[in-house]
């Protein structure tokens, strides 16, 4: 027989090693959904909370004289990629960085180990993303946007509908649009529309970057448990198809002793 | 003494979520305080500890780094990035 039986046995093992692997990978991610899919919705309340009141004082007249609503230099994006800790997680990662590359931004500042090495960032981790992370960096990005460097600054990440759709966008934050939104007429600002707008922004990115990150981490827990699901599915076929080939081999190999052992006795 | 609902709201939650009688606060143009029927204003706060006065007399105390205070007919709501019970 042509085929090498210690050869198929090996690849058998192998598989089932990779399939246990898969198994782990996809029960580690499914533990992990709910704790995310919570902290997402919380920190989504409040990152809406927040957008509401924004736009409602962005809507004020006195409030188009702040920098915040005026784009600096043409051309100049930056961007806020939020992608995964890790790999095997199907196309979550890939998806991200393809929508963030077609922008040919001149600043990208990066969440996720993985947007880290890619981009040479800092490493920081998605799934211990805090508010005080978030803070740092919006105070960044509201700095230099204010001094006019950028165009449009934009956050790149997931956004989870269900937990069979997940789609990568760009949210563009800044700068501000003017809604024609009618604000409440009676509502009292203290000490005025624009002073509160300038005062809340940095809360307001690091708000909507915490939200982003939680969100996306959601999303990637989600991927790699579907991910992990088919590459089990398909491990298990493969070694089916192999112990398959596997007893062929065996019963081929005997059959072939025995036509031996019976042509030699001479009978 | 009239109530009225109070929402603390973080990026990790909801902090506090109930009816209050009382919360006074520093916000940008100085110590404030907010009863019930208070009329629809918006305002942002500083870094202070913000003082609640519950139904039941008991006041608690939360640290906040800064936010922004709005009040509604219906809630009042605080949004800070960082809130903590002190």
């Amino acid at each position: 027989m042509g085929v090498d039986i210690k050869s198929l046995k090996n690849r058998i093992k192998s598989v089932d090693s990779t399939l246990h692997l898969t198994k782990a990978m996809g029960l580690v991610a499914s533990a992990k959904i709910r704790g995310a899919t919570r902290a997402m919705m919380k920190s989504r309340e409040y990152a809406s909370a927040l957008e509401n009141t924004v736009s409602m004082l962005s809507s004020a007249k006195s409030c188009e004289k702040s920098q915040y609503m005026k784009s600096g230099k043409k051309g100049n994006i930056c961007l806020v990629v939020v992608a995964g800790d890790r790999g095997l997680a199907g196309g979550y990662n890939s998806n991200i960085f393809k929508l963030a590359e077609a922008e040919n931004a001149v600043k990208i500042i990066t969440i996720g180990k993985r947007a880290c090495d890619r981009y040479n960032g800092k490493t920081l981790r998605v799934e211990d993303f805090t508010y005080s992370d978030a803070s740092g960096m919006a105070k960044e990005i509201c700095k230099a946007f204010k001094d006019g460097e950028y165009e449009k600054v934009g956050i790149a990440s997931t956004q989870y509908i269900s937990m069979m759709t997940q789609t990568p966008r760009i949210d563009w934050v800044l700068p501000l649009e003017k809604t024609e939104r009618k604000s409440k007429a009676d509502i009292v600002y203290e000490p005025d529309e624009i002073t509160i707008l300038e005062a809340v922004m940095e809360e307001y990115i690091a708000g909507k970057l915490v939200a982003a990150a939680k969100e996306g981490f959601t999303c990637e827990v989600v991927a790699r448990r579907f991910a992990m699901d088919s590459a089990g599915k398909n491990a298990g076929e493969m070694i089916d198809a192999l112990s398959l080939e596997y007893n062929r081999a065996r019963q081929g190999a005997i059959t072939q002793e025995i036509t031996e052992i019976v042509a030699g006795s001479g009978i | 003494m009239k109530t009225f609902k109070l929402v603390i709201s973080t990026p990790d939650g909801d902090l506090f979520s109930g009816e209050a009688v009382k919360v006074s606060l520093r916000g940008t143009e100085g110590e404030l305080a907010v009863l019930a029927n208070h009329i629809p204003f918006i305002t942002s706060v500083k870094p202070c500890t913000c003082r609640v006065e519950m139904e039941n007399g008991e006041e608690k105390r939360v640290g906040v780094e800064g936010g922004l205070l709005s009040v509604g007919t219906d809630v009042v709501t605080l949004m800070s990035g960082s809130a903590k019970w002190e």
